[in-house]
């Protein structure tokens, strides 16, 4: 079946199975590899795409269904300032030791913080931790990614 | 010129002032993996490769009359089945006993013991045709309980042994009955602890490619990349030269893809090698749960006496793990937890027996922490119950017995020097606010929500058990533009040691610009370095690479103070600057260059074979450990007592691990291991079925933390109780916060309710009867 959706940016055009899922499209036809196989069953979120700037897991998606959809995987944001101030401090953080979660991790945190400070929230940390519940870290990074993204926060409040 | 190993390991141990070492440098890898361009094994999978994935046994123990799989490859799309008749070297790769095949021969003992790769075209092809090989059996009663299977003669798992007991150990230490007879006090209680799944974020993977001359090359999921080769060769029948692994960037490991990691490399080798393409062997989540070995599950009998002062007088312990279907490590584990089994304490009379038990169920295997976690619940549970008999604070009487410089251990071994749990310990007390807390919680011992505070301690010998050989190498090799390529067999898991930490270590011996630095980490291109395990990348793991860049360091040094005619004192090195008596100043590229020009050998290895003693495995006595690292933690909890639910509120680590080379990378070692203590504790449950199975053999029924789940954890404290031959003194490290979690939470936990926790997981239903319990 042919789907033709924005990814990153550009508009892709593919073949794919009615029972595919977009992880598979991604990882397998389109060479996304920041997109990681972790579970399939929706449970762990390293797998996860922005979809209209929503965090959604892909290996529950089927591709034909984001027809028509903007997806975002990180490989789209490497130029975009916020998305690179949080790769920083997630660095600086140490919020990053095996780093297979981190790609999903970072996405959900991104989206999270444009979305606070486009409607000028302020997320306490247990929203944040909240935010962040569905990407899974078993290397247990999560105090170091709830710092950096309240840094990045308070960064960009300031400036403001 | 230096060449001797002891000699650089000693001037870089005294060293006092420090560029990169000790400095919270920021990781190397942490960027590039946000942005998704580190590459894990299955990154590396293009179009045109095949795809494998294993068919399991439904079933936990039979006798297998025939693999039928002709049907199966009747589809075009399905390129090849292998089971055990197509391994043309040896079906054979137990680690510590030779009990266990690669792919299920004769007998199936475990459900979701791998039977047979079905490789294909694609995902879905496999998927589909692994569910349709035919497993034709005979089945055989089964066992699930270590206790019971210790006992019975007629059903065995392995027969050929007579027994299900695969392995024991002991120790004997002066004389247990007068031990307890001169105590004023004894505890004894029955502890038990559960198996516990890795849940490493990336399941196993292994992309076989068969390469010029016959070689093939594994890029694996695989935590010791010399095993995994030593492991396909044995398979293939191939001499270990014409196999080269490469472990890329890993998504977590915690000692299930030490275990699991060689298996699958051989797997996907076995595949490429009849087929003379690429493969992929992927496993699926289910598939990485049904088949790789767990956390110890245990019984553990502990009886401890002391005298009115507060002393111990003797132990007597028997420790029982349920290895599974295959010994795996388990022999290993048992030896560790065997000799950790007094704690970090003095005890001069010890009896402690150690039982290795075969059932039908998935494997024992090294999980964080290796025999120790499950161990120090039973001893730490014991010294709170003696504590409280003799009226003592739970801290002072564990301070009493703590081991210091010049102690003996239960296995007779005298520690000289780097024991710093002592001072550890006292200052985790004073920082804490110990006291005041446990007092407090102990006078609103009432309504609905609870709290407790406890403490607990861990301690952990580096390198291998008893007096096994243990060696760390390097190679090191300097480019003519000053750049330095630095190779070791030890894997980048997320602990930060090859990519980072190792990269300070260098930067430092060479006083190069920190950025000219590459390690080139997970490859047997490298000298075997040992494994990436037992907490020992950074420190067993860069003894290599400091010795190595310290023979190219003293090279350096004596060339200078030949050509500029100075003493060697009058030379220093550091941060890529590199100044000569008084006149002389270069850059580091330029020495390079110079050297280079005036014929001085810049490559070097790093060979260094760690000194042990010697160990009588017939008492148990003898050189155990050439070090111990140390931790002590205090954990409060707050149980609802409407509901059973634990919450860990704060989490307090203070670590005695030697020289801290990177502070922040090393508190985020702790914060993870707290992290995976407190999973393991309190949510963490595998549920197996009365045929074997894993029920819940996924992400949503085996439920792992979140970031809801993380306590508030305090600044770790640090005390320097330095190693001599570890890098700048430096001890291991990864492991070490998780061995003391589960007794401190049961510790807390018993303190809120005024009841004594002896088995494990701590969860919602299990609380919730011990609360009952306790109002009763």
């Amino acid at each position: 079946m042919r789907v033709v959706f924005t990814l990153n940016g550009r508009v892709v055009e593919v073949d794919v199975e009615p029972n595919e899922v977009l992880l598979d499209t991604l990882r397998l036809r389109l060479g996304i590899k920041s997109v990681k196989r972790g579970c399939e069953r929706g449970e762990c979120g390293a797998c996860t795409v922005l979809v209209s700037n929503v965090p959604v897991v892909s290996c529950l998606l089927l591709t034909v269904q984001i027809n028509g959809s903007n997806i975002v995987t990180v490989e789209g944001l490497q130029s975009d300032d916020l998305f690179m101030e949080l790769a920083s401090e997630f660095s600086k953080s140490f919020a990053v030791q095996c780093g297979y979660c981190s790609p999903a991790m970072a996405l959900t945190s991104y989206a999270f913080i444009k979305k606070a400070l486009e409607n000028s929230l302020k997320p306490s940390r247990e929203d944040i931790a909240k935010a962040i519940e569905g990407n899974l870290c078993r290397c247990g990074t999560y105090p170091r990614v709830l710092m950096a993204i309240e840094k990045v926060l308070e960064r960009r409040t300031q400036v403001r | 010129m230096v060449e001797d190993p002891e000699i650089i390991i000693r001037r870089w141990f005294v060293a006092e002032s420090f560029i990169a070492v000790g400095k919270s440098l920021e990781r190397v890898d942490s960027i590039e993996k946000v942005l998704g361009r580190a590459r894990f094994v299955e990154d590396f999978f293009e179009e045109g490769f095949l795809v494998a994935r294993l068919a399991l046994a439904r079933i936990p123990h039979a006798r297998i009359r025939k693999i039928s799989y002709d049907h199966i490859l009747k589809n075009p799309k399905v390129h090849q089945v292998l089971t055990y008749r197509d391994i043309p070297g040896e079906n054979q790769v137990g680690y510590a006993i030779p009990d266990q095949p690669l792919l299920a021969e004769r007998k199936v003992r475990y459900y979701g013991e791998p039977v047979a790769v079905v490789v294909g075209r694609d995902p879905d092809t496999v998927n589909s045709a692994v569910e349709e090989v035919v497993l034709d059996v005979d089945p055989l009663p089964a066992l699930y309980n270590s206790l019971e299977a210790m006992e019975r003669q007629d059903i065995l798992v392995h027969e050929a042994l007579g027994t299900n007991i695969a392995f024991k150990t002991r120790v004997r230490k002066g004389d247990v009955d007068s031990g307890f007879s001169k105590a004023d006090v004894v505890v004894e209680n029955t502890y038990r602890t559960h198996h516990q799944e890795h849940a490493y974020l990336e399941p196993e993977a292994a992309l076989a490619i068969p390469d010029l001359e016959n070689r093939i090359t594994v890029i694996a999921t695989i935590q010791y990349p010399h095993l995994g080769q030593k492991i396909v060769a044995k398979v293939l029948g191939i001499p270990s030269s014409y196999v080269k692994i490469v472990a890329p960037y890993i998504g977590g490991g915690f000692g299930g893809k030490d275990d699991e990691g060689p298996l699958v490399a051989a797997r996907a080798a076995l595949a490429a090698y009849h087929l003379r393409r690429p493969v992929l062997l992927y496993y699926t989540r289910e598939d990485s749960m049904q088949i790789h070995p767990k956390r110890e599950a245990t019984v553990i009998r502990y009886k401890s006496g002391a005298t009115q002062d507060g002393k111990l007088t003797a132990i007597e312990v028997t420790i029982v793990h349920d290895t599974g279907a295959y010994a795996n490590r388990g022999p290993f584990i048992l030896w560790r937890a065997t000799m950790h089994s007094s704690g970090p304490y003095y005890v001069p009379n010890a009896k402690i027996d150690g039982y290795c038990v075969y059932t039908n169920k998935v494997p024992q295997g090294s999980f964080r922490g290796f025999g120790n976690p499950s161990v120090q619940f039973a001893a730490e549970a014991q010294m709170d119950q003696l504590a409280e008999k003799l009226g003592f604070d739970p801290i002072d009487l564990r301070l009493i017995n703590m081991l210091r410089p010049s102690s003996e251990t239960i296995t007779g071994q005298m520690l000289m020097s780097s024991v710093g749990i002592y001072d550890a310990l006292k200052k985790l007390a004073s920082e804490s606010n110990w006291r005041i807390k446990r007092r407090m919680y102990e006078e609103s011992r009432a309504g609905r929500f609870r709290r407790g505070i406890g403490v607990a301690v861990g301690w952990h010998g580096n390198s291998t058990s008893r007096a096994v050989p243990d060696w760390s190498n390097s190679y090191i090799h300097i480019s003519r533009d000053g750049s330095v390529s630095v190779y070791t067999g030890i894997v980048e898991i997320g602990q930060g040691s090859p990519s980072s930490s190792h990269r300070q270590l260098v930067a430092e011996v060479l006083g190069c610009p920190f950025e000219k630095v590459n390690i080139v980490f997970g490859t047997t291109d490298a000298p075997d370095t040992g494994a990436t395990h037992a907490s020992r990348g950074t420190s067993v793991g860069a003894i290599g690479i400091l010795v190595a860049a310290g023979k190219i360091r003293s090279r350096l040094e004596s060339f200078l103070a030949e050509y500029f005619n100075v003493q060697k004192e009058e030379i220093k090195m550091s941060s890529g600057e590199v100044v000569v008596g008084d006149k002389v100043k270069m850059k580091w590229e330029e020495l390079i260059a110079l050297a280079y020009s005036k014929g001085v050998d810049l490559s070097a290895t790093g060979y260094f074979f760690l000194p042990k003693g010697v160990f009588n495995d017939e008492v148990g006595q003898g050189f155990a450990y050439p070090a111990f690292s140390f931790i002590a933690v205090v954990a409060e909890v707050e149980v609802d007592t409407f509901t059973g639910k634990v919450r860990v509120l704060e989490v307090h680590p203070a670590l005695a691990v030697g020289k801290v080379i990177n502070p922040e990378a090393v508190k985020t070692q702790v914060e993870g291991a707290i992290v995976q203590g407190l999973g393991y504790t309190l949510m963490e449950k595998l549920v197996i079925s009365e045929d074997g199975r894993i029920i819940n053999d996924n992400l949503t029924d085996y439920v792992i933390p979140t970031s809801h789940e993380t306590p508030v954890i305090r600044e770790a404290i640090f005390v320097e109780d330095l190693w001599e031959y570890g890098p700048f003194g430096a001890k291991g490290v990864g492991e070490m916060a998780f061995i003391p979690m589960p007794a401190a939470i049961a510790n807390a936990l018993s303190h809120a309710l005024g009841i004594r926790v002896t088995e494990l997981p701590l969860t919602l239903d299990k609380v919730y009867s011990l609360t009952r319990d306790s109002s009763r």
